[in-house]
């Protein structure tokens, strides 16, 4: 039955081996074009590093400066409570205008300020109030900011109410008081250096699966090769399959280094699930971006315009999916617009199989979604590409 | 120097941007579609976090207490479950990113008087996220607490309300917000996207500029021509020198008007930093251009060194102060992060010249020194 079809299966053959020659081809340019590939071995190893262990986005020895009218036990005892990790005790100032003086420059970030008679009214039962200023230039900083130092006075007084019912109760401390336990998941330390690390991962993937195969077909536009290929046997889908092909697999070399050189050795990360799994989407999505970048070149004449257009659908990618900011808070038209984003989807599944352990069962409808808008993308690429050269 | 041959040049660039539409259009319509798009849409704050519970005492104070976290707008309520490998898998998909579990006889312990535990579980895969979650709930927490200690106080010694609620907290914090006095992200955000702007689109208009001319073998009539290193350079420079400067304009524009963000500042010391910050961003796209043999080398690098370092490394989403030493070299050595004082001092602090003077003079020094490199790199006598 097979010997009858050996036409057909030599047409495979052939299709096949033009695939290759081509995706050859493209991995060949791409290889001697050397300041290119040294800046992709710096964007999955050094670089991968640099933001892993650089960004800490939780507030961190935020600058303090105390002005303490009182000087006191007590006054001591709350500012001694503002320490590292959250707060770094800054000195003294005299004057608190000397003080937003400081904050307006910038070289500190909170100002405490202790009333005078604090110990007073605190021996004599009267309710009293420390104040807080805040630079909230920064909106979000300037609020944890205000939250710990809100915890941290909320302790101090729930100290001192339960000191005073215990010494004027009768030796029983029977107090109403609810608590929280905390436990975080998949990633117990807070460590930041996983997540951030992980997202630059993300964000260099999806720069390069944009940019890699639309410069090279756009690069062949703009030269006129692009007619000579259209010439030969070789078909259109042949010609961008093959970029799609060479750069998908250039995409998961870097993947691959970046996890072997600085993800699991320097921040060990542990990579909870199936790395199989993580590979397999890693390349639906990068198919899925390179689908975009083509349909970029295709509408773009010049290499100048494709950087344009990518600047103009990526970076909304890059800042709005959920790698740099929790996507919950978002307006609720930025959520919609962004489910047509494939990162989106690929964000849950990478945290989802690198930290939380989970596996198919649970991620298949963002796989789904993510293939849905790959072959979606690909196809209105190829169609513009056919019939740009018809 | 002569200014005819660089206005020549200039000329000759402004000509191909022009004739351009599509890069041309792009060049004015990104900073506009980010500002707005971002202005808008990114929002840093921890707000509508998913959560489910787990109550496991169903009586009347349980429900009082898990109302506090469903009316609240920090948390956006997903249903209640009935065990806990229900939040395993909830968890899992992403579905919550926090789950409150409230144990048997929570009421009953509470009325007499003794402390009860509520457990919560929170997703650490954004650990920020988990940080800004446990504060909230310890704020809630205190809350409730205070109003039943108040009650209990009043209920077994006989105190009038009043006197509870003072024995109850006796310490408070007030906090005065400076500069943005109702927290407004968009305040902090607005300003430094003007920088992002910048930042990111300008060096692109100059990085394709120079390798273009020495792939297509155009450069050849430079090589031959009378026109000086620093007359090409320049006059190459000057037309997206002014589409950026134009952009300037337009983006305080809309960052006072469409986003009505205060500016406090003087706008001559601001639009001064822009025009340095300006000759830095395309500066940059230049020597990227001088170093690299292809467009889309050039391309590639310009775009990832534009765009990652100022997301990450200028002080738009994380302030500079909080990186590792490591990370703040990097910040230091780039030069948005200088501008992105300039721009939040001017809009929101309300600084002159006088307290701004050093970021302008290290801005000035990028500048130069980028010029000095383009100069350095470029040659009129190419190697065969």
């Amino acid at each position: 039955m097979h010997r009858t079809d050996g036409e057909s299966f030599e047409a495979v053959r052939l299709w096949a081996l033009r695939l290759f020659v081509m995706t050859r081809k493209e991995l060949l340019q791409l290889g001697r074009d050397v300041p290119l590939l040294l800046f992709l071995i710096y964007s999955f190893s050094l670089s991968v590093y640099i933001s892993g262990a650089g960004i800490a986005m939780q507030l961190h020895n935020a600058n303090l400066l105390v002005h303490d009218g009182d000087h006191s036990a007590s006054s001591r005892e709350l500012i001694h409570r503002f320490h590292e990790p959250y707060f770094r005790f800054d000195g003294e100032v005299r004057d608190p205008k000397e003080g937003v003086t400081r904050l307006d420059q910038g070289t500190a970030m909170a100002l405490l300020d202790i009333p005078p008679r604090f110990h007073e009214s605190i021996a004599g039962r009267e309710p009293v109030a420390v104040q807080l200023q805040v630079d909230t230039t920064n909106a979000p900083q300037g609020l944890a900011a205000a939250a710990y130092a809100g915890r941290i006075v909320g302790r101090f007084s729930s100290d001192l109410t339960l000191s005073r019912l215990g010494a004027a109760s009768d030796g029983t401390m029977l107090m109403p008081v609810v608590d929280s336990a905390h436990r975080v998941w998949f990633n117990q330390d807070q460590d930041e250096t996983w997540f951030q690390s992980i997202s630059h991962i993300l964000r260099m993937i999806t720069l390069f699966a944009f940019l890699l195969p639309a410069a090279a077909l756009v690069r062949e536009k703009e030269r006129g090769t692009v007619e000579q290929l259209l010439v030969s046997p070789i078909t259109p889908f042949q010609i961008m399959l093959s970029k799609v092909l060479a750069m998908t697999l250039v995409i998961l070399a870097a993947t691959a280094l970046a996890m072997v050189t600085v993800l699991k050795p320097v921040f060990g990360v542990p990579i909870k699930g199936s790395v199989s799994l993580f590979f397999l989407v890693t390349m639906l999505y990068s198919f899925t971006i390179a689908g975009l970048g083509l349909f970029a070149a295709t509408v773009t004449k010049n290499q100048a315009q494709v950087g344009m257009v990518a600047l103009l659908v990526i970076s909304p990618m890059l800042l709005l999916s959920g790698i740099t900011t929790p996507f919950e808070a978002m307006p609720s038209w930025v959520q919609s617009l962004m489910a047509l984003s494939p990162l989106r989807y690929y964000i849950d599944v990478t945290y989802g199989v690198l930290l939380k352990g989970v596996g198919i069962e649970l991620l298949w409808d963002s796989i789904l979604a993510m293939a849905l808008l790959g072959g979606v993308l690909f196809g209105m690429g190829m169609w513009r590409f056919r019939r740009q050269f018809q | 120097m002569n200014v005819r041959r660089i206005t020549a040049v200039a000329r000759k660039e402004w000509r191909e941007t022009v004739r351009d539409r599509l890069f041309l259009l792009m060049s004015f319509l990104l900073p506009v579609v980010w500002m707005v798009v971002f202005g808008y849409g990114l929002v840093l704050d921890v707000e509508h976090v998913p959560f489910a519970v787990l109550d496991r005492d169903q009586s009347s104070l349980s429900r009082d207490y898990l109302y506090r976290f469903i009316e609240s707008r920090y948390f956006d309520y997903q249903g209640s479950v009935s065990d806990e490998r229900e939040i395993d898998r909830l968890l899992g998909d992403t579905a919550i990113r926090m789950a409150i579990v409230v144990p048997e006889r929570f009421e009953q312990q509470l009325l007499e008087g003794r402390p009860v535990t509520v457990q919560t579980l929170l997703d650490g895969t954004f650990p920020l996220h988990a940080d800004t979650l446990k504060g909230y709930v310890i704020a809630i927490n205190r809350a409730f607490t205070q109003e039943l200690l108040t009650d209990f106080l009043t209920r077994t010694r006989g105190l009038v309300p009043e006197e509870a609620r003072r024995l109850a907290e006796p310490v408070s914090l007030e906090t005065r917000y400076l500069y943005n006095q109702e927290v407004r992200s968009t305040w902090s955000m607005v300003p430094a996207l003007i920088m992002f702007a910048l930042m990111v689109a300008s060096p692109l208009l100059t990085a394709l500029g120079v390798v273009r001319e020495k792939e297509t073998g155009s450069i050849y009539n430079i090589y031959s021509a009378t026109v000086s290193k620093a007359e090409f350079l320049i006059g190459k420079l000057v037309p997206y020198f002014v589409i950026s400067t134009i952009n300037v304009v337009v983006l305080w524009v809309i960052a006072v008007w469409l986003f009505g963000v205060p500016f406090k500042g003087s706008f001559t010391a601001f639009f001064l930093a822009s025009l340095l910050f300006i000759l830095c961003s395309t500066g940059i796209g230049l020597v990227i251009s001088l170093l690299v043999k292809t467009q889309m080398a050039a391309l590639i690098i310009t775009i990832i060194i534009a765009m990652v370092p100022t997301i990450l490394f200028s002080g738009l989403l994380v302030p500079v102060s909080s990186l590792s030493p490591g990370a703040q070299v990097q910040a230091h050595l780039f030069p948005a992060m200088y501008y992105t004082d300039v721009v939040r001092g001017s809009f929101l602090k309300g600084l002159d010249l006088k307290a701004m003077w050093t970021d302008l003079l290290v801005l000035a020094g990028f500048a130069v020194a980028l010029r000095l490199v383009a100069y350095g790199l470029f040659t009129k006598r190419p190697k065969a």
